[in-house]
Order: structure tokens, then C-alpha cells, then sequence
């Protein structure tokens, strides 16, 4: 890219491939997070576990912070100074947001981490030397670094029978994070593409919202304008590569978490609601 | 027993007396496993169905609580990867719980016993099978010297065609003692519905309600059917009239986290809360017409004041709860284990249960479930009434022969029954499990057997969600161990042993089964299907449609005063053992995945804790982290205190789960066990455990350690990565 380039086309590079950018995208893989029906319940995170490979890492390690989970559900409490919190919990599923304009990306010296024509930041692993610059240039910490060979002592036999071996098992000094469940797209996209049609939508999904005990999550491809996360992404006037939206009704819910950083990620959550007439 | 059969006798022994026709099953997607032949190939001629590199998926039923969801299993190049929902199950969906995702866990579980073990000179040492089969004909054979009724199974919740065969098993010896044991069980609100309403399990309809008033039932978690009540929460969410969501408890469950008004309520007086609303109610207007006629009279005692003081909810928030209750038609109110699990109990889900009955919910979110015809199959539903039974009954010497399959008594029963004990007298003990557990350590005879994926099964759930279902469990991949076996291969050569002319045609559990599905074929849609089309449709579908007699409700409403628990100085504090989804009672502590999986509410991993509120810790001058001594009459126990205000500040809650002694590398001396200091209190209606009401003093060691959690900060430090907006502004964008 020269900088020619990009003095010349700056508006196009700054809209999205849906807006006409200038971006040669196959697919825009997306989710919608309703933050109303996520009950915390950790069914994500782990059949994320079970789908991605992900290492049980123990009580010691977990202390160190080097748990592996892809997926987390965090848990705040709004109100601090009450007796009890009478409003519940706020659950917040967590991970890599595949952002559009990725900080961890730049920051790879040797380009581990690159944005893919699917939209999503993926992760070279036999490139990645450990830096471990993208993880801390993450703003929403959801990459996770192999300190240790886990594999070691995660899978004892005959444990490893059950890996996934449509995916690797990292060892020590690589980066990892959420892929959107890649291998489930490439299956499709493989899939699609000998039967000579576009991947449809629903034909496939992520393992934490294939899980998902009340359908908070929804994944699908922004690409294609009938799919049920196009629709709600349009419903609640979010739109990519902005970090400010700019809705007509301000009221609706959609929102994309630190989006202010002009990271466009491709998650949109909708807020929790509380009935606070009850 | 006589040589010939009848067509009674064999329907019977195969589990299918009482009437049933089936409804048309749907034709299935799915491919089933190719019938068990035994020809040696190559592994260069894959069977036709086996591509390498793609996965099948067979349909089956998830065993890991008693809720019977549906499940595909992903198998490729023989082996099971993962599993996910059935989308045709009317139970799950297509959805699964994180228990039911760590399945594949169990399967490959590093600690499984890989072959029979026989007490010799007080330790367990390897056998073989011969010698166990040989050791079983000895004392369960048709020469063992068997008196009547001394002979006892103990089981979990157990159904289909494995109780069946169980209960025939008692019956050819001679017996009739089936415990069935859970702690985690709504057995006092199946005996309450069953008393008022003519029905044990009644359909609850969430997706039809819009007010909720849940007192802890944690019904996303471990209540009944926690997947299906998800999914109808997701809709009852997402309706164009959002319904709302009022949970009071003691200490915040999983489900209560969801919560739109979570209402902390001093423990155990849940009933007079209820009683308190009814007032409220028949004050407010609504008819007391289905209520007996002595009712208003009853539930004037329970004045707004008086309610208050003893519950400890102000009576803004009672006033709250009843005006909710009162606008906001059908509403639904359910009762959990913290209620069920008081002494008086009964009287206090009673009271919950009357409140439907004034809201005319009956009928509109609380449904007659159906009449299951096949009464064989139907779901032993497990309770802890069995657990105290069982320890009495063994400790008198009742039993010379013990068989367990499925529990743990061991391990989940408090320590003031004395089970252990009790257990250790009985003469001999067969233990049927696929891990070293508590209870397996204990026994004569360990008899290793098949993981749910290795196995055949039938399971009819206790809470039938939607239609009356069989569930059907196959195995999805050879077993990975030869001297393992499955729970119905076992039962049937012991059966076979007592009487060869009705089992010893059968091979194994399944040819049995093929017998009972070419008999199970018949009426409807099913008639004209050969039995091999019919066996392979159900096990392409999972299951197989009952048609069931539906149920009538006959209210039969009546009320009893609740007295508030005593208060004791000595022991200040009321312990809650709570259970959660995840390590549940304890039985998935030896899963990796969940261990390492947080708690919903307090994140912690890894460990027990102690929740106690901030004031009542401030009080004794206990900090995070601080490890303190919780001890009740029955017993003390310690661990590191949790502050945090989603516990009333007059109770201690320390989560099942942890406290091991045995049970693999994951489980083993790893934390507490509450239930071991539980007082052995009984609901008097039911004699159920009152698990929930023991008192309890707190004290300081000096010690202080790290407690294990997730994520380093509770508030979002004003950031709002999740935003909460109102309920108006949700009606405003017309609930987008």
C-alpha cells in the first residue's frame, strides 16, 4: 500500500465492505450478543473448550493468570454502596471481537496475526515467535499465550482421544484466541464451494452458539444482507468502521464494546434490560 | 418361576406392562450405528459410512443430570469429539448446559476403572471378570441362600428400561428395596402439586408468563429441566411484553443473577413471605374464591409488619412483590431446594403453590402434565428421604446384598446419618461405577462400567417437557476399555442367573432391547414399519413419541401457619449448601473442564469457599480470603471466607461440589463438603432432608489464603461494556 494509495483512496479505505469500501471481502463473519438473555451459565465457554482445544490449564497456573479460556463470561455488579444487589448480575461473554481495524495486528513483527478475507484476525501459529506485543496492545484481553507446553498434563490419556482434529494443539510460545470457530467455516465454505452455492446462512454456527441455552448469541456473515445477524446489525442501526454510531433512534440497543477506540469490532451487543417498575 | 411364558410375563420383564400406542415418529436426518456385526477388516476398507476426515453424527441422551436432553454426538474415525443439542428434542432444542458439553469428559475421563475389583484382606485389588461373575453367582445366584427382602439396590434417579430391569432384579430375589438417591432433587414440590394438584410434575410455562416470582429456584440451573426452562426464559425475554423476573433467596443462584428484582430474604422463611403476599393479595382485591373458606382468617396473621420483621424484606419491596403479582397476569411462582429443604417445608411450598392457585395460574402457566401408560419406566425419582432410609436400614442389619448404580451416598450424605457406618456392616456390597468414588472404595465388589457413550439405555425424564417421550441412549463408539461393562448387560446376566427361562435368551442389554422395540412397535404411524425399520427410525430420532393420558388439575388448595426458624445464639448463622450448574452435587468434580470453569456468581474456580456478607464479616472481623471454621452440631468444616453481599447477612453459603476424599485426580482433596455438617433434620410431610436448615457458628483461624477466581474486578469502573437501559425504553423501540 503505497502512501499514494492512501492519501488518494482514504475515504474508501475508512468504509466498510457493506458501505462499498474498497476491501475484497468474501464473507464479513459477525455476531449479535443480547446481553437481556445471556444468564451467565458458561455453556459458551465450554463447549469453546471442547470445539477449540483449549488446555486445562489447573489451579496454579489459573493463579498466574494463564487460564485459556477463549471465552469468558464476566460478572459485574452495577451498584456498589447497596446492601444487596437487587438489580442481579451483568454478565459479559468475552473474546476476541475479530476487530475490522485490529491493534493487534500492526503490532505483529512478524505479521503472526493478519486480517484474513473473511474479516477475521487470525493467527498463524507456526509464525508466531511470542512476542506477545498483540496481547498487549489488545484492549479487550482475549488472547491467551502458551507459557508452558500445556498439552503435557492437560489431555492424560485417553483424554487427548477426544481433541478436535480439525485444529491444532498449541505448544509453548504461541499466541491463541478466539477464531470464530474457523474450522467450521472452512467446512462450510469447502462445503459450498463443491456444491457449487454460496454458503447459506444458519447452515453452520460457532460452538458457543451452538450451546447457547437461550440464543443470546447469533453468528452469521454481514455480507449477506438476508442473514438473521445482517438483520439484526441493521435492526439496531449499527454499522462497521465508524467508532461513533450515528443512529436515528439513539434508544435502540445495539452497541460495540470500546468501539470509541476505532477498532470496528464485530460484535454487537445489545444492552441488558431491567424492569425497574416491578 | 415356572419354565413357559406368558405374553403378560414377557411384556413385564421387558418393561412394557401397563398400555401404550405410540404417536407417528418423524422420519429422522441423522444416520444410526449399522447393526453390531463382526467381521474382521481391514482399517484400509472403512465401513461406507466412515469417510475419513468427516464427522457423523448419532443421536443420543445426555445422562449428565436427570433431565434427558437430547443429544448429537459428533464421531469421526471411531471416536466421539463432541457433543451438541438434539434440535428435534422437545426438552433442549438443540441446546446443551455446560454439564452436557463436558460429557465427552466422563468418556475419556483419565480415572476410570478399567476392570472389576474384589475385596481381599481389606483392599480393593484388580479381578477378573470370571471371578467377579463367579462372586456375584455366589451371593446372588439361584443357589444363594436368599431370605426375603434382604437384598436392596441404591440408586440415582433412575428410569427406562434400567429400572425396569432393576425392579425385576429385586423381584427374582426376592425383594422390593429400591433407594433412590439425590440431593439435588424438587421431590417436596412434586409432593406439594401432587397434593393440590392431582399431578407430581406439573408443565411449567415460563414462556407464557409475564412475572416470574421465583423463591430459589435456581430453574436455569439445577432445577428440573434447566436447559428447557432456558429456552423458555429466552422467550418469555424476548416476547413483545418482556416478562420480568422477581427472584428471592437467600444466597444469588445462577438463575437469580438474571433477575430484575433480586430480593435477599432471611433463611428460611420464604413460606411466611408467600403467606405475607396472599394477604397482600385478598387485601388488594383479588379473590380469595379458590381458597378454602378459613383462608382469609389464616392469612390475616400475616400482616404486612409482621411478615417483614421475620423475613427481613422491607414492606416497600413486600408491597412491590404483590402489586407485581397483582398486574401482571399469568404470572408463574415457583419454590426451590433452599425452601423445599426446612423442616417445614411442605408447608412453605404450599404456601408458593397457593399463590398460583389465587393468580389463576393454574391453567395458564402451570400446565397438567401427561400420564405416562408405561408405569415400569417411569423415572424413580431419586430424594434424600431414601438416603436417611437406606442409613437406617442398613445400620439394623436389614441387607446382605447392597447394589449401587448411579449415587454416591457416601460422598452426599451429612455425616450425622452415619451411611458410611451403616454401608461398612453390610455383608456385601456390589458397586457398579465407572470412577473410584467414595462410595466404590467402600465396596466388595467394583464392577467397571461403560460410559453413557458406550452404552445402551432408555430414559424417561421425570419432568416430561412438552410431549411424553422415551429417550433413547446409544453408544456412539466401541468402548475404549475391554473389561469394561454396560450397567443393562450386567443387570441382565444377574437376572439371568435367578431365571434363565426369561433372560437367558438375551444375549446381552442389546438384544433385550431390540426384543422391547419389535414389542414397543404396534398402533399408529409405526404399524407398517418391519421392527428393524422401526429400531432404526428411533434411534435416528433419539426418541420415541408416548402418546400420554393428559391429567386434570383438581385444585385442592389449603393452608398451614409457617413459623419462622428458631433463633439460636449459640449458632447464629444458617448454612446454605447450594448446588449450581456445573460440579452440581459434586458428581462432575472429577471434570477438568468444569473445575476449571467458574462459578456463575462468585467466579471462583478450583476450590471451596465460603460466601458471607460483608456486615456479618465486619462484625467478627473476618477479610477476604480469611480461612474460618463453620461448625454446627454435626460437625466443623473449613474454608477461605468469600465477601460478597449475594448472601443474607444471616447466612454462611458454601457450594456442593468439592470435598472429596476419593474420586480422581481432579476431585481428590480438593476443598469441603457442606453437606457433611448438615444436621439430620427432616421435612415432616415428606421426610426429605431439611438440607437447608442448619444453624451454624463461624470462627477465625489465622489463616489467610488466595481464593481462586476469575477476573480481578467486580465493577466495570464506569467503562459500561454492558449497558443496562429501562424496561420503557425497551417498549419504546418496540422490544427490538
Amino acid at each position: 500500500m503505497s502512501l499514494k494509495n492512501v492519501m488518494e483512496n482514504w475515504s474508501a479505505y475508512r468504509k466498510d465492505a457493506e458501505a462499498g469500501g474498497h476491501h475484497t471481502y468474501e464473507h464479513r463473519w459477525a455476531m449479535s450478543i443480547n446481553l437481556d438473555l445471556c444468564i451467565g451459565c458458561n455453556a459458551c465457554s465450554t463447549a469453546c473448550y471442547a470445539e477449540n482445544n483449549l488446555a486445562v490449564v489447573g489451579p496454579e497456573r489459573f493463579a498466574k493468570g494463564q487460564a485459556m479460556h477463549w471465552m469468558r463470561i464476566e460478572r459485574y455488579w452495577d451498584v456498589e454502596d447497596k446492601e444487596y444487589p437487587d438489580q442481579g448480575a451483568s454478565f459479559l461473554p468475552m473474546m476476541c471481537q475479530q476487530c475490522g481495524a485490529a491493534t493487534c495486528e500492526p503490532v505483529c513483527p512478524v505479521a503472526a496475526t493478519y486480517h484474513t478475507p473473511d474479516g477475521l484476525n487470525a493467527q498463524v501459529y507456526n509464525r508466531c515467535i511470542g512476542s506477545r506485543y498483540c496481547s498487549n496492545n489488545c484492549p479487550f484481553r482475549v488472547r491467551y499465550f502458551n507459557f508452558y507446553s500445556y498439552y503435557e498434563s492437560a489431555w492424560p490419556e485417553p483424554m487427548h482421544l477426544q481433541l478436535n482434529p480439525d485444529l491444532s494443539v498449541r505448544d509453548k510460545g504461541v499466541m491463541e484466541k478466539c477464531t470464530f470457530c474457523v474450522q467450521r467455516i472452512r467446512v462450510a465454505k469447502d462445503k459450498a464451494k463443491i456444491e457449487n452455492r454460496k454458503v447459506k446462512d444458519g447452515e453452520f454456527t460457532t460452538a458457543c452458539a451452538q450451546a447457547c441455552p437461550t440464543s443470546a448469541i447469533v453468528f452469521g456473515d454481514t455480507m449477506d444482507p438476508e442473514s438473521k445477524v445482517s438483520m439484526l446489525w441493521k435492526q439496531h442501526q449499527v454499522t462497521r468502521a465508524v467508532y461513533k454510531q450515528h443512529k436515528e433512534d439513539p434508544e435502540l440497543r445495539g452497541y460495540r464494546i470500546f468501539e470509541e477506540l476505532n477498532v470496528d469490532p464485530s460484535v454487537m451487543y445489545l444492552e441488558r434490560v431491567r424492569d425497574t417498575t416491578v | 418361576m415356572s419354565g413357559k411364558l406368558n405374553r403378560r410375563d414377557f411384556l413385564k420383564a421387558l418393561g412394557l406392562g401397563g398400555t401404550a400406542t405410540l404417536a407417528g415418529c418423524d422420519m429422522p436426518t441423522t444416520v444410526t450405528l449399522e447393526e453390531g456385526k463382526e467381521d474382521v477388516v481391514s482399517y484400509l476398507l472403512p465401513e461406507e459410512y466412515v469417510i475419513p476426515g468427516v464427522g457423523v453424527t448419532y443421536a443420543s441422551t445426555c445422562t449428565q443430570c436427570n433431565a434427558g436432553c437430547g443429544v448429537h454426538g459428533r464421531v469421526r474415525e471411531g471416536r466421539v469429539l463432541k457433543v451438541e443439542g438434539h434440535p428435534d428434542s422437545p426438552i433442549n432444542a438443540g441446546k446443551t448446559c455446560q454439564m452436557g458439553q463436558a460429557l465427552v469428559q466422563a468418556h475419556y475421563n483419565p480415572d476410570r476403572i478399567k476392570s472389576p475389583m474384589v475385596r481381599e484382606g481389606g483392599s480393593l485389588v484388580p479381578a477378573t471378570w470370571e471371578k467377579a461373575q463367579a462372586l456375584l453367582d455366589e451371593k446372588l445366584g439361584s443357589k444363594a441362600n436368599l431370605a426375603a427382602g434382604r437384598v436392596a439396590w441404591l440408586t440415582g434417579t433412575v428410569s427406562g428400561h434400567q429400572r425396569a430391569l432393576i425392579t425385576n432384579h429385586l423381584e427374582s430375589v426376592g425383594s422390593n428395596h429400591h433407594f433412590a438417591v439425590e440431593v439435588v432433587n424438587t421431590n417436596v414440590w412434586s409432593a406439594v402439586s401432587r397434593d393440590m394438584l392431582d399431578d407430581p410434575q406439573p408443565q411449567i410455562s415460563l414462556d407464557k408468563a409475564k412475572l416470574i416470582l421465583s423463591f430459589g429456584a435456581d430453574f436455569m440451573g439445577t432445577w428440573q429441566s434447566p436447559v428447557h426452562f432456558a429456552g423458555q426464559f429466552s422467550r418469555m425475554r424476548t416476547a413483545a411484553d418482556r416478562g420480568a423476573l422477581i427472584q428471592v433467596e437467600s444466597k444469588m443462584s445462577m438463575t437469580g443473577g438474571s433477575a430484575d428484582l433480586w430480593v435477599a430474604i432471611r433463611p428460611g422463611t420464604e413460606g411466611i413471605l408467600a403467606l405475607g403476599l396472599a394477604n397482600y393479595l385478598i387485601a388488594n382485591g383479588v379473590s380469595s374464591a379458590s381458597l378454602p373458606g378459613d383462608a382469609r382468617d389464616k392469612l390475616a396473621a400475616y400482616d404486612m409488619q409482621k411478615v417483614s420483621n421475620a423475613t427481613g424484606v422491607s414492606t416497600a419491596t413486600i408491597e412491590r412483590i404483590g402489586k407485581a403479582l397483582k398486574n401482571r397476569a399469568p404470572s408463574v411462582v415457583l419454590a426451590g431446594a433452599a425452601v423445599e429443604g426446612q423442616v417445614n417445608g411442605y408447608e412453605a411450598v404450599s404456601a408458593i403453590m397457593l399463590l398460583n392457585v389465587m393468580l389463576g395460574n393454574i391453567g395458564q402457566t402451570i400446565l397438567p402434565s401427561g400420564k405416562f401408560p408405561l408405569q415400569q419406566l417411569e423415572a424413580k425419582v431419586g430424594g434424600t428421604r431414601d438416603l436417611a432410609a437406606f442409613a437406617q436400614a442398613a445400620a439394623q442389619k436389614q441387607f446382605d446384598v447392597v447394589l449401587v448404580h448411579g449415587a454416591n451416598p457416601v460422598f452426599t450424605a451429612p455425616a450425622s446419618l452415619k451411611l458410611d457406618e451403616a454401608l461398612a456392616s453390610v455383608p456385601f456390597k456390589v458397586v457398579m461405577t465407572q470412577f473410584p468414588d467414595e462410595t466404590a472404595m467402600m465396596a466388595d465388589l467394583v464392577l467397571p462400567v461403560s460410559s453413557t457413550l458406550e452404552d445402551w439405555g432408555t430414559h424417561v425424564a421425570a419432568y416430561q417437557a412438552g410431549a411424553s417421550n422415551i429417550s433413547i441412549q446409544q453408544p456412539l463408539m466401541e468402548p475404549l476399555y475391554d473389561q469394561t461393562r454396560g450397567f443393562g448387560d450386567i443387570v441382565i446376566s444377574m437376572l439371568a442367573m435367578r431365571n434363565a427361562a426369561q433372560y437367558g435368551s438375551f444375549k446381552d442389554y442389546y438384544g433385550y432391547l431390540r426384543n422391547v422395540f419389535a414389542n414397543l412397535k404396534g398402533a399408529g404411524a409405526t404399524a407398517s414399519l418391519s421392527p428393524d425399520e422401526f429400531w432404526n427410525n428411533s434411534l435416528q430420532a433419539g426418541m420415541i413419541k408416548i402418546d400420554s393420558t393428559p391429567r386434570k388439575h383438581t385444585v385442592k388448595a389449603s393452608i398451614a401457619a409457617i413459623d419462622a426458624p428458631a433463633a439460636d445464639a449459640n449458632f447464629p448463622l444458617t448454612l446454605i449448601p447450594s448446588a449450581r450448574m456445573g460440579l452440581f452435587d459434586g458428581r462432575h468434580a472429577n471434570l477438568p473442564w468444569l473445575q476449571e470453569s467458574p462459578d456463575q456468581i462468585a467466579k471462583v474456580v478450583w476450590g471451596s469457599w465460603a460466601e458471607i456478607h460483608p456486615s456479618t464479616a465486619s462484625k467478627m472481623g473476618i477479610t477476604h480470603g480469611d480461612v474460618i471454621r463453620i461448625e454446627s452440631e454435626a460437625g466443623g468444616i473449613e474454608a477461605r471466607a468469600y465477601l460478597t453481599n449475594t448472601v443474607h447477612a444471616d447466612a454462611i453459603a458454601v457450594p456442593l461440589g468439592q470435598g472429596h476424599t476419593e474420586y480422581g485426580r481432579y476431585a481428590k482433596g480438593r476443598g469441603v463438603n457442606p453437606l457433611k455438617i448438615v444436621k439430620a433434620a427432616v421435612d415432616a410431610k415428606t421426610g426429605e432432608l431439611a438440607l437447608f436448615a442448619t444453624r451454624v457458628k463461624v470462627s477465625k483461624t489465622n489463616k489467610n489464603e488466595i481464593i481462586l477466581r476469575l477476573g480481578h474486578s467486580d465493577t466495570q469502573h464506569g467503562r459500561r461494556l454492558v449497558r443496562t437501559v429501562s424496561v420503557d425504553a425497551l417498549k419504546r423501540t418496540k422490544g427490538a
